[in-house]
């Protein structure tokens, strides 16, 4: 199983929104995923525990050692096929 | 349920500012002066859009949808404001880039969880264009709340 975390500046919006979506584009395909939204505070105390990591905030602060694909996409639908196909190949490593 | 988030009182039609900053200050000082939200939301709401700023260039119409940590929330909902004219925002995740939104979706969240279906369904409509652009056009505010009920319920 393949841990997610999605993160945006508060937790409380945007990577909600956006992790419950990927999650059900998820199930949809049958993937086996864990995915959690969280708070982009909390995010480097925890950044080790996750498989892959869906960002929402670009800046300096938030680039990990961890495979990585961008979440605005999922909100707006533009370019989101590429990044699901991007997000998909991570899980199936 | 989305239809307790949405009031008459927080849809404001042809809202006139001249930058991002007036236009949030004014915007969360409404929330607050409705009861919805402590005035250290104001604040917060500022400081927030500076750091992670929430603009989307949505297809049809762009829109930023500004919103704080929940300990400054009283009661959750949510203010629609149409622009009279563009403002621009910064794009959210991607530093640097411009939004000029016409649309704005201002949160007051508490509890993600109560509403996560309700923001859902409201961020569902940003990726489609006619649904944003009927929404944007509605020039009566009841129609308004009819109109985003629908899509949200």
């Amino acid at each position: 199983m393949k841990r997610i975390y999605v993160a945006c500046g508060s937790g409380v919006a945007t990577s909600q929104t956006v992790a419950s979506k990927i999650s059900s584009m998820c199930e949809d395909e049958g993937l086996d995923v864990a995915i959690e939204a969280v708070d982009i505070k909390s995010l480097e105390n925890i950044i080790d525990q996750c498989d892959i990591y869906v960002s929402i905030v670009s800046n300096e602060a938030n680039i990990f050692d961890k495979p990585t694909v961008s979440g605005i996409p999922f909100l707006t639908g533009i370019g989101m096929d590429d990044e699901w196909e991007k997000l998909k190949s991570f899980i199936e490593l | 349920m989305m239809a307790s988030l949405l009031h008459e009182e927080l849809v404001l039609l042809n809202y006139q500012a001249d930058n991002a900053e007036i236009l949030l200050k004014e915007l969360a000082t409404i929330l607050h002066q409705q009861g919805y939200v402590k005035d250290s939301y104001i604040q917060a709401i500022l400081d927030r859009e500076k750091e992670f700023p929430t603009g989307l260039n949505t297809p049809g119409v762009k829109l930023a949808m500004p919103h704080a940590a929940p300990k400054h929330v009283y009661k959750e909902a949510i203010l629609v404001a149409k622009l009279a004219q563009p403002v621009v925002f910064k794009e959210m995740g991607n530093s640097g880039k411009n939004v000029e939104a016409s649309l704005i979706f201002m949160l007051a969240v508490q509890d993600p969880k109560n509403h996560l279906d309700a923001l859902s369904k409201l961020m569902s409509i940003f990726s489609q264009k006619e649904k944003l652009l009927e929404v944007y056009n509605t020039v009566d505010k009841k129609r308004l709340i009819e109109k985003l009920n629908t899509v949200l319920n």
